[in-house]
């Protein structure tokens, strides 16, 4: 317990030692200490950059389905496209979901050419016909109103969610939802409810629009069959393959006759996160030269400090440092002053990263949704930096430790 | 008068190996005891060795030969760990230069000892150090920082720095070298008093004899010997 305690106290007075060394030498230190402050505001920019940017393009990537996401798509015999035998194929699908016990699924089908309306101005749309399970599925929610509901085919005016494009084009962008416009399809021309808005724009110029299967089949499927139908399931991404496999083995034995194929169509099974693996290596090591320079310069003024202050070590020496005290708290010094400027490039780092303005310009895109700073970037800045004070500062200890005591008094 | 005995020496020499690989001998056969209460002052001329006497007898240095003694331990057999721990306990130093930590204000400076203690001489320090420094006169410059103080009101720092562990053992190397006359004698007598006050022993080495003279046993180093002056000398 006594050695203990002499421990504690030797820690706790090592820092006090160090702390006093910096605010003594506080212009030396500060100007020794930029170098490490822009590394480590670099480097955790970096990371924190590259993960945010992974963050970004993972939202935008599973908006074509989350990970992992297995498509169906089912032909009949006589290669006319699904959509003829649609309630049969449908039935087939949702019997052979609930016996692999799948809880999201949804059917997937699109028609391309409508056009919405409203006061005058029109845009372009994409129809897609979806079951409410489809948002959580493709990450797709409404920033303004709210998505889809399965209560929703009961209503009298079709229900629709649109995307920004859509809400921008129409003049809608400052309307409180629900609004109503008009939607033609082939000859159809319908007046429907937006409940819903979405931020994304993923069409450029042409809009995009979300409907169920039962107000698609209510309102346009006489006169516009769908063009495609398929069939998604978000499931565990451990064993997908497998289980896709199986479900196109079972749901063929439910549709003797027609052709099934289920397989992955996430971007994981694509492999499109690799690129920015790489982008987030090079920016890294770059961060990496840059800490690297930092911290020699930071070697360099601390030895030359060092052979200033042998007379000052020698003192302490004859005040009953020990070698070991001496070498700690040099080494503390080095590490508090890199922990306090590593502390600092974090805060600029922050200050950067979490700034819309300028990550929408240097992406040179507009998120409506900032990612949070990630945690693990600013303990890898304060980490890094606590690693260099300790490597920096190990020569001018081992100096401060090897001294003489007698050389050193009589400099 | 003397109590228990702190430092004995016995025979011992000191040389140093020069650049051309001869040998400078800086003390020979030098024996010297001295215990608790003691106040001893060496004098002699300059090189002649006598701050690596005082070096030896901090613990600061060792000798080359012969048996150097601390509280009935052969020095030699002490690690550098029990060393330090000695010096910081037992030891207190004042130097020619007063040897002040620079940017520490005048408390900080007598605190600095206190950092190396345990327990709780560490977390009263700096209460320690106030009482210290009133005790040396300067309780009304606890803030100054060394460059704004005389050469005696340093000397005095140095002194409160010295013995604010309450040592055993006082070295002062010179410690009126910097100083002139009467503010050396100043500073002599309060150090032979805060001694006599605590019971410290109190090793002076100088080559003034009117400093030399305050001290009860005196010693002359000459040729890396130690002649006795004058065996005792009534108070």
């Amino acid at each position: 317990m006594n050695n203990l305690s002499r421990l504690g106290t030797g820690f706790v007075a090592a820092l006090v030692e160090a702390w006093q060394e910096l605010r003594i030498h506080r212009l030396r230190v500060l100007l020794s200490l930029i170098g490490v402050t822009i590394a480590v505001a670099s480097l955790t920019t970096a990371v924190a950059g590259a993960a945010m940017a992974q963050q970004l393009m993972t939202e935008q990537l599973e908006r074509y389905g989350r990970p992992a996401m297995i498509s169906t798509y089912v032909s009949s015999p006589e290669n006319l496209g699904p959509s003829q035998n649609s309630a049969q194929i449908s039935a087939a699908f949702e019997k052979t979901a609930e016996r692999f016990k799948i809880n999201y699924t949804s059917v997937v089908g699109s028609s391309y050419g409508a056009r919405a309306t409203h006061q005058g101005l029109s845009v372009g749309t994409q129809i897609q016909v979806v079951d409410p399970e489809y948002g959580p599925m493709h990450r797709i929610f409404a920033q303004h109103g709210r998505w889809l509901e399965a209560e929703d085919a009961a209503n009298l005016s079709p229900a629709v969610v649109v995307d920004k494009t859509t809400m921008t084009q129409l003049g809608l962008a400052d309307t409180r939802l629900p609004a109503t416009i008009e939607l033609k399809n082939g000859a159809d021309s319908v007046s429907v409810t937006v409940i819903g808005a979405t931020s994304t724009k993923d069409f450029g110029m042409e809009g995009q629009l979300w409907m169920l299967p039962e107000t698609y089949e209510r309102w346009f499927s006489a006169g516009t069959p769908l063009n495609e139908v398929t069939y998604a399931m978000w499931v565990p991404v451990e064993g997908a393959e497998e289980l896709a496999s199986q479900f196109a083995r079972q749901l063929q034995a439910e549709l003797p006759g027609y052709y099934v194929d289920a397989s992955r169509q996430d971007y994981l099974a694509w492999g499109q996160d690799e690129g920015l693996k790489q982008v987030a290596l090079v920016v890294a090591g770059i961060a990496g030269i840059i800490l690297l320079l930092g911290s020699l310069s930071l070697l360099n003024v601390a030895m030359v400090t060092m052979k200033q202050r042998i007379r000052e070590v020698g003192i302490r020496r004859s005040f009953g440092a020990t070698t070991g005290r001496v070498f700690f708290s040099v080494m503390m010094e080095s590490v508090v002053a890199t922990a306090v400027a590593g502390g600092l490039g974090v805060l600029i780092s922050v200050a950067i990263v979490s700034n819309p303005k300028l990550i929408n310009a240097v992406l040179a895109t507009g998120l409506d949704e900032m990612p949070g700073f990630p945690v693990n970037a600013a303990l890898l800045g304060l980490g890094v930096s606590v690693a260099v004070g300790a490597l920096t500062g190990v020569l001018p200890a081992l100096v401060a430790a090897r001294v003489r005591i007698v050389d050193a008094i009589r400099v | 008068m003397s109590g228990a005995q702190l430092l004995e020496l016995e025979n011992v020499t000191r040389s140093v190996l020069l650049p051309d690989d001869s040998e400078l001998q800086i003390l020979t056969g030098i024996d010297l005891s001295v215990s608790e209460g003691d106040h001893i002052a060496i004098v002699g001329r300059s090189g002649t060795g006598k701050s690596t006497l005082l070096n030896i007898l901090g613990l600061l240095d060792r000798p080359t030969s012969g048996t150097l003694a601390w509280r009935g331990t052969d020095a030699a057999r002490l690690s550098s760990r029990r060393a330090a721990a000695a010096r910081g306990r037992d030891l207190g130093f004042v130097f020619q230069q007063f040897n002040l930590l620079p940017g520490r204000t005048a408390l900080e400076n007598v605190m600095a000892p206190l950092m190396y203690s345990s327990g709780r001489d560490f977390w009263q320090r700096r209460r320690l150090a106030s009482e210290a420094l009133e005790r040396v006169g300067l309780g009304s410059r606890l803030d100054s920082l060394p460059q704004t103080l005389s050469g005696g009101e340093q000397q005095r720092v140095a002194i409160a720095r010295a013995l604010v562990r309450r040592p055993r053992v006082v070295l002062a190397d010179e410690p009126t070298g910097a100083l002139d006359v009467a503010t050396g004698l100043a500073v002599m007598q309060l150090l032979d008093e805060a001694t006599v006050e605590s019971g410290a022993a109190l090793i002076t080495i100088t080559h003034d004899s009117n400093v030399a003279a305050l001290a009860r046993e005196r010693f002359r180093l000459e040729g890396g010997r130690l002649h006795p002056l004058v065996q005792e000398v009534a108070r």
